[in-house]
């Protein structure tokens, strides 16, 4: 059993495994672990967990749309964000808002809060402080939180809208009182002018009264044209109506153009009253011929007036018709002259 | 039984003691390097088992039985292992050489194969 | 009547089969935990062997598939940011390709590209470790596989996919805000107020949760599927096969089971 002395050993070889393994790992684990910690540490920080904030309640009737986290906003810039909702004993709306102590400076005793929801997009909170001055607000602080809806408003205003679409409709309507009014009229100035020309002697030539009577004729084809107006205002107030009340420009311009209609038509009721009082003097006036002469000076200048007033209206129509064509395409060319 | 394929020879063998003992990688790997040395095939340490030829994997795998110093080891049938040795002889060496880390070895062969084995007191049970 | 009672019979033992398989993945998923969550189970073999792994699945790949990612997230966040201008929704830019590439892009393409890196090559090696008997080998050296070979490899698979998914995550952050609002520092109050909104405790434990899930997945399956190879050469492939896409579609199923957790 000799054995040779053992020779002093060589050292160990180590396997040419991977240069620097223990350092790379340790290098990737490390930013593994750097990036995950330092994420949610940042994730906690973007949630306000290290924020100093104040509380802001706010009461509505209804917060539908609100959200927890949604933010409220002043002056476009997110100053805080709703923290908690819940419902009173008296059925109204609490909304807690965190507002941190920084962004807090916005907020005056004097600030109003609105809700505002829009046709496309979630609901808004915002803040409107007019005067920086005031006295800045305490940790919570109640306010009223005001609505202001958009869409909400659309159903009150189409249906005043079409009150007075119908208004106008039953003017303009056949049979209507008006309408008979210048039935009338146009009856009388044509007896007039037919049978005993006393209405040629009226108007000092037969020129003026001709006229007379085709100011009236246009007032009519006016009052049909409006009627066809007014149709049209229906069918397009129908369309936005069935496209959910579009968008709110259309229906401000609709709003806008309504209302002047509405005034002009109460213009031309007015020129019109006036033509059937001057119309009633000249039917007295034929009647009693010889009570004639002392009217004809007072007849003819109102006639002058009567005149210009029906021309004033039409143009102001012609001008509205014309805008009502820019706004909405569909409508057909519709002029009116003036005699 | 097959060496770990994926491990050089050295690691194959440290491995043992790496998991019987808890060693350190540094230790367990310079018990299987001073075994290696006795057998005089440290030149395969750093190969892994297909590089290996039938005489350094013969080693590997006895190595990887002695390491843990067993009271008997068994070699089965050694011509299979070593297709190409005259292996009575090359054994012989293998085995003296390690005598110092062996309690007990048994080579299991048939019978016809005896008059290869010369006598020696570490095979007593020769079949 | 034969041919239906053979039918019946080969679909049941498909059946069976399928049941065990998931039955061995669900019950080694569960060793590994266990192995994993105790120290005394770490020696200096197990760690040199999960380095290797994080080495393999991670280190090596790490600059060109931050790259690759880089390249994605630009991309995307530029298709978002762009879409979102276009339909006047830029506010909602930022927090749509943060919520699209931080929850759910990334997390799920680093898993598929270390499925298809790590996994297949995991599943490979189990294979043949079991074909070639090696795996009792080491048991009769007394030497735990499942210590010393599946463990560190699912610890390796799981650390890879949450390193990748971290630093191609904050990579993506970091090019939104870019993208999003340009190279200035001014609006990082405005972008962490988007971030606090996207990522509350919920949605944070969920990355975490998917991404240690995919971790898992993605080791786990190559590794059951693996060892339940037949000790036939030729059956390698067809393990392979086989494991790569049962975990497509566990991965996409975690993907569509954190979807509706989030979402629904």
């Amino acid at each position: 059993m000799e054995r040779a002395p053992v020779p002093p050993a060589p050292p160990v070889p180590r396997a040419p495994l991977i240069k620097n393994l223990e350092f790379k790992i340790g290098l990737l684990l490390t930013l593994t672990v750097l990036l995950g910690a330092a994420f949610i540490a940042y994730a906690l920080y973007a949630r306000g967990a290290f924020q100093v904030s104040q509380k802001l309640i706010l009461t509505a009737e209804d917060v539908e749309g609100v959200s927890v986290g949604m933010p409220i906003s002043f002056s476009g810039f997110p100053i805080g964000k709703v923290s908690r909702l819940h419902l009173m004993e008296d059925g109204k709306v609490q909304i807690e808002l965190a507002i941190p102590k920084e962004d807090a400076r916005w907020l005056r005793k004097s600030s109003v809060f609105t809700l505002e929801k829009a046709l496309v997009g979630g609901a808004k909170i915002k803040a409107h402080t007019t005067n920086l001055q005031d006295p800045p607000l305490e940790d919570g602080a109640v306010f009223p939180l005001y609505m202001g809806d958009a869409s909400k408003d659309i159903p009150v205003l189409i249906a005043k809208v079409k009150s007075i679409l119908g208004n106008v409709e039953s003017m303009t309507a056949a049979g209507a009182p008006i309408n008979q009014t210048l039935g009338h009229v146009e009856l009388m100035t044509g007896r007039m002018a037919g049978e005993n020309g006393m209405i040629g002697g009226l108007m000092g030539s037969p020129e003026n009264a001709r006229k007379v009577v085709q100011s009236i004729d246009r007032a009519n084809t006016l009052l049909s044209t409006l009627n066809g107006v007014s149709l049209k205002v229906d069918g397009v107030l129908a369309k936005t109506d069935s496209r959910l009340f579009g968008q709110d420009g259309v229906m401000d311009q609709a709003q806008g153009a309504i209302r002047n209609v509405n005034t002009l038509l109460g213009d031309v009721r007015e020129s019109l009253k006036k033509a059937d009082a001057i119309l009633a003097n000249a039917q007295t006036a034929s009647k009693d011929v010889t009570k004639i002469t002392g009217n004809i000076a007072e007849a003819t200048t109102d006639m002058a007036r009567l005149r210009l007033e029906i021309d004033d209206s039409m143009r102001k129509v012609n001008h509205l018709i014309n805008e009502i064509n820019k706004k909405w395409p569909f409508a057909r060319d519709v002029e009116i002259k003036t005699p | 039984m097959p060496l770990r394929a994926n491990l050089s020879l050295l690691d194959n063998i440290a491995l043992i003691p790496q998991y019987r003992h808890n060693l350190d990688y540094e230790t367990a790997s310079a018990q299987a390097w001073n075994l290696l040395l006795l057998t005089g095939q440290e030149s395969a340490a750093l190969k892994r088992d297909p590089q290996l030829n039938p005489v350094e994997r013969c080693v590997a795998k006895l190595l990887r039985a002695a390491i843990e110093r067993p009271p008997i080891i068994l070699i089965d049938r050694p011509a299979l292992l070593l297709p190409d040795t005259h292996y009575p002889p090359f054994l012989g060496d293998l085995l003296e050489r390690l005598a110092d880390h062996l309690n007990d070895c048994w080579i299991l062969d048939y019978r016809w194969n005896e008059p290869l084995y010369p006598p020696h007191p570490l095979f007593p049970a020769l079949r | 009547m034969p041919a239906i009672i053979n039918f019946l019979t080969r679909r049941g033992a498909a059946l069976l089969a399928t049941w065990r398989i998931w039955r061995a993945t669900f019950g080694l998923a569960g060793k590994v935990v266990v192995a994993a969550l105790s120290p005394t189970v770490y020696n200096s073999a197990t760690r040199t062997v999960v380095m290797k792994q994080i080495y393999f699945t991670a280190v090596q790949i790490l600059v060109p598939f931050t790259l690759f990612a880089a390249l994605l997230s630009f991309v995307l966040i530029q298709i978002v940011v762009g879409t979102a201008a276009e339909y006047g929704l830029s506010d909602y830019a930022l927090e749509m390709s943060v919520r699209l590439l931080v929850l759910e892009v990334l997390p799920l393409v680093t898993a598929l590209f270390v499925a298809l890196r790590s996994g297949s090559a995991i599943n490979t090696e189990v294979a043949l470790m079991r074909i070639n008997n090696e795996l009792e080998a080491l048991e009769d050296s007394g030497v735990d596989t499942l210590r010393l070979e599946f463990m560190p490899r699912v610890i390796g698979g799981m650390l890879s996919v949450l390193s990748l998914t971290a630093i191609t995550s904050v990579l993506a952050l970091v090019l939104a805000y870019l993208a999003v609002y340009g190279a200035q520092p001014w609006s990082l109050p405005d972008f962490a107020r988007v971030m606090g909104k996207v990522f509350d405790g919920a949605i944070l434990t969920s990355i975490w949760l998917k991404s240690l899930a995919f971790g898992l997945a993605v080791t786990v399956i190559p590794v059951a599927e693996g060892l339940a190879t037949p000790k036939m050469l030729f059956m390698a492939p067809i393990s392979v096969l086989r494991g790569m896409v049962r975990l497509f579609f566990v991965l996409m199923f975690i993907e569509v089971a954190s979807l509706a957790f989030k979402y629904i």
